[in-house]
C-alpha cells in the first residue's frame, strides 16, 4: 500500500517537477511570469493521444512529435504575443494576465476540438499492470519517472556545458549584456519559452497513461505546480523539482492518510503559506521583495 | 447637503433616465439586468481601488464576494436580521482581506497574485465541501432585504433600492480617491520607493486598499445573495475572479467611468451570450487578450485618447516664422 502511494508521489511529483520547471526557466530567462503552463500541459496531453490513439503512430514517434509542436507554439506566444505586450512597455503584469487569458483560450479550443468528457490514454506496453513487490503498479508510472529525470538531467547538462544553454542563462542575467557579446537574446527567450511548453506537453503525455486526458486536468495542475516551484524556490531549475518532489509526496500521502476531499485545500494551504513565511522558497529562488 | 450642488447635472440626468428605465419597464428581465449590472458596478470599483489605484492584483477577488454572499445568506437563515448580517459579511471580509494583505504587503506583482489565487482557491474548496455551507447545493431560500419596513420583495422595489446603492458606493469611492489617502495609493502604484521616501506607510495603505476593495466586493457579494435568494460556489470559482478582472480591464482601471463601463458592458455580454455558455469564457479569455494587446487602458481610456486627437486636430497650428 505504502510502494504504491509512493510510486504515485513520484509520478505526480515528477509532472509537478517539469511544469516547475518550466515555470523557473521562463522566470529565469525573462523575468516574466507564466500562467499557462498547465493548459500547455493539456494541450500537449491531448496532441499526444491525437497521434497515439487516432492516427496509431508509435509512441515514442508520438511523443517526439508532440514535443516538437508544443516546442513551436512556445516560440509562436514568446514572438506574438509577449514581444508585442512588452514592445509596448506594459507593465509585468500585463504579461501575467496575458498568459492567464492565454490559458483560458487554450482550454477552450481543447475543449471544442477534444470534448469535455476524459479521454483514456491508451497504455503503451499491452499490459495495464505489473507486479512489483507484491503491489500492481502501472508500467508507465516507471516510465513518467524515469523520463521525468533523463529529462531533468539533459536539461542539467544543457544549461550548464552546452554553448546555447550558456547563452541562455547569460541573457537571462543581463541580457543588455549578452547582446553586447553578441548573443542573440530573442532567440534564446524564444528557445527557453519553446522548452518550457515542450516539458509541459511532456508531462502530460507522460501523466496520460496513469491519470487519462481531460481539460480539467489543466488549470489545477497548473496551479499546484507554482506551488512546487514556489515551494523549491522560484526561478531555480533544482528547487523546481525538489518542490515538485514535495508537493506530490505531501498531496499524495495526504490525501490517503488525512483528507482527500480537502487534498487541493492543503496544497493551496502550503501555497499560501510559503508565500507568507519563504517566498524565496527552500532553495532561495529570486523572489523579488518590495 | 453642499455635496448635492458639487454633483454635475449630467449625473443627475443619468440617475433620472435610470429610474424611468426602471419603473417603465414591463419586462422585469431588464430590472434584473439592471440590478446585475449594479452588483458589478460596486463589485468592479471595489478591485479598481486595489489594482487601479494601488497598483496591486488580485485574482482571487471572488472571495470576497463569497464571503459576502455566504455569510449574509447563512445568517439570515438563522434569523439574524438582514442588514446585520451583511455587516457581519462585510466584518467577515475585512478580515479576510487582513489576513492576504498583510503578508501580500511584502510581495511583488507576480507573487501577490500568485497568493490571492491560492487563498482563493483556498475558499472555494472550503465552501464546496464544507457542510454548513451546504457544499455543491448552496444555500437556498435567502430571505428579501428590508429598508426602513419596507420589504424589498418585487424585483422593481430592489431595483431602485440598487440604484440608490450603486450611487451610494460610487460616491464614497470618489470621495476616498479624491482625498490623501487615494493619492497616497497612487503614489504607491507608481513608485513604491518614492512613496516610501516621502513619508508615506506604504505597508498600511496597502492593506488599506486591499479592506476597502474587500468592502465594496462584500457588499456586493450580499446584495447578489439577497436579490437571486439562492448561492452555490459555482459562482465563486477562479472563474468569477477572472471575470471581475475583465470587467476592469476592459473598461478601464484608475477612475470612476472605466469600472461602470466594464460592469455594464460585460454583462450585458454576458447575458446576450447565455446560448453560448460553451464559448463564454472562451470570449472572456480572448476579450482579456484584446484589451491587453490593443487597449491597455480600456475602453474609457481609447475613449479619452479618441477625445483627445479630435481635440488636438482642432487647435491653432502653430505660427511658422515664430522669432519674426
Amino acid at each position: 500500500m505504502v510502494l504504491s502511494l509512493i510510486i504515485s508521489a513520484l509520478v505526480i511529483g515528477s509532472v509537478y517537477g517539469l511544469i516547475a520547471l518550466g515555470y523557473s526557466l521562463i522566470y529565469s530567462a525573462s523575468g516574466l511570469m507564466t500562467f499557462c503552463q498547465g493548459e500547455l500541459l493539456m494541450f500537449g496531453a491531448f496532441i499526444g493521444l491525437t497521434f497515439y490513439r487516432y492516427l496509431a503512430w508509435p509512441f515514442w514517434i508520438a511523443l517526439l512529435v508532440s514535443m516538437l509542436i508544443m516546442f513551436i507554439l512556445g516560440m509562436l506566444i514568446e514572438r506574438l504575443l509577449i514581444r508585442t505586450i512588452l514592445s509596448k512597455h506594459a507593465q509585468t503584469i500585463y504579461v501575467v494576465l496575458a498568459t492567464i487569458a492565454l490559458g483560458i483560450v487554450l482550454k477552450n479550443a481543447a475543449q471544442h476540438l477534444w470534448g469535455t468528457t476524459a479521454v483514456q490514454f491508451p497504455t503503451i506496453f499491452g499490459v495495464d499492470f505489473i507486479n512489483v513487490m507484491g503491489t500492481n503498479v502501472q508500467p508507465e508510472a516507471f516510465v513518467c519517472i524515469f523520463l521525468s529525470i533523463v529529462v531533468m538531467v539533459v536539461i542539467h547538462l544543457f544549461m550548464n556545458k552546452m554553448k546555447f544553454g550558456t547563452s541562455m542563462r547569460a541573457a537571462a542575467m543581463n541580457p543588455l549584456a549578452a547582446r553586447s557579446v553578441g548573443i542573440n537574446v530573442g532567440l534564446t527567450t524564444g528557445v527557453t519559452w519553446g522548452l518550457s511548453a515542450s516539458l509541459a506537453g511532456l508531462a502530460g503525455i507522460l501523466l496520460g497513461p496513469v491519470q487519462g486526458v481531460s481539460i480539467m486536468m489543466s488549470t489545477t495542475i497548473g496551479t499546484k505546480a507554482f506551488a512546487a516551484a514556489v515551494v523549491g524556490g522560484y526561478g531555480n531549475m533544482y528547487g523546481a523539482i525538489l518542490g515538485g518532489v514535495i508537493i506530490g509526496f505531501v498531496e499524495t500521502f495526504g490525501a490517503a492518510y488525512v483528507t482527500s476531499s480537502y487534498k487541493d485545500f492543503i496544497t493551496y494551504g502550503i501555497l499560501a503559506l510559503f508565500m507568507i513565511f519563504m517566498p524565496r522558497g527552500i532553495l532561495k529562488g529570486d523572489v523579488y521583495e518590495s | 447637503m453642499k455635496f448635492i450642488k458639487k454633483i454635475k447635472p449630467e449625473i443627475w440626468g443619468i440617475l433620472f433616465l435610470c429610474l424611468v428605465f426602471l419603473l417603465i419597464s414591463k419586462n422585469v428581465y431588464y430590472i434584473t439586468l439592471f440590478v446585475f449590472c449594479g452588483i458589478y458596478i460596486i463589485a468592479v470599483s471595489g478591485l479598481d481601488v486595489l489594482f487601479g489605484y494601488s497598483g496591486q492584483i488580485s485574482l482571487g477577488h471572488a472571495m470576497f464576494y463569497a464571503t459576502g454572499a455566504y455569510t449574509s445568506s447563512l445568517l439570515a437563515l438563522q434569523g439574524v436580521p438582514v442588514w446585520i448580517g451583511i455587516f457581519a459579511g462585510i466584518a467577515v471580509s475585512i478580515l479576510l482581506a487582513a489576513v492576504v494583505a498583510i503578508p501580500a504587503s511584502k510581495l511583488v506583482h507576480q507573487f501577490l497574485a500568485l497568493l490571492t489565487i491560492a487563498v482563493g482557491n483556498m475558499v472555494y474548496v472550503f465552501l464546496s465541501k464544507a457542510k454548513v455551507t451546504g457544499a455543491m447545493t448552496g444555500v437556498k431560500n435567502i430571505p428579501d432585504l428590508s429598508i426602513f419596513g419596507i420589504m424589498l420583495d418585487t424585483k422593481l422595489k430592489f431595483g431602485i433600492f440598487m440604484l440608490v446603492m450603486i450611487v451610494l458606493f460610487l460616491f464614497i469611492k470618489s470621495r476616498i480617491i479624491n482625498s490623501s489617502t487615494g493619492r497616497a495609493l497612487m503614489a504607491i502604484r507608481e513608485d513604491v520607493v518614492a512613496a516610501d521616501g516621502i513619508g508615506i506607510n506604504v505597508r498600511k495603505y496597502k492593506i488599506l486598499a486591499f479592506i476597502i476593495s474587500a468592502v465594496f466586493t462584500s457588499f456586493a457579494g450580499s446584495m447578489y445573495a439577497h436579490f437571486v435568494g439562492y448561492v452555490s460556489p459555482d459562482g465563486f470559482t477562479g472563474t468569477q475572479s477572472i471575470l471581475l478582472l475583465t470587467m476592469l480591464l476592459f473598461g478601464g482601471a484608475g477612475n470612476m467611468v472605466g469600472p461602470i463601463c466594464g460592469a455594464v458592458v460585460i454583462t450585458i455580454m454576458n447575458e446576450t451570450l447565455q446560448g453560448f455558455s460553451t464559448y463564454k469564457t472562451l470570449i472572456y479569455g480572448i476579450v482579456i487578450l484584446l484589451a491587453i494587446l490593443f487597449m491597455p487602458r480600456g475602453v474609457f481610456g481609447l475613449v479619452q485618447d479618441i477625445i483627445r486627437k479630435i481635440k488636438s486636430s482642432f487647435g491653432r497650428p502653430v505660427k511658422k516664422n515664430a522669432e519674426n
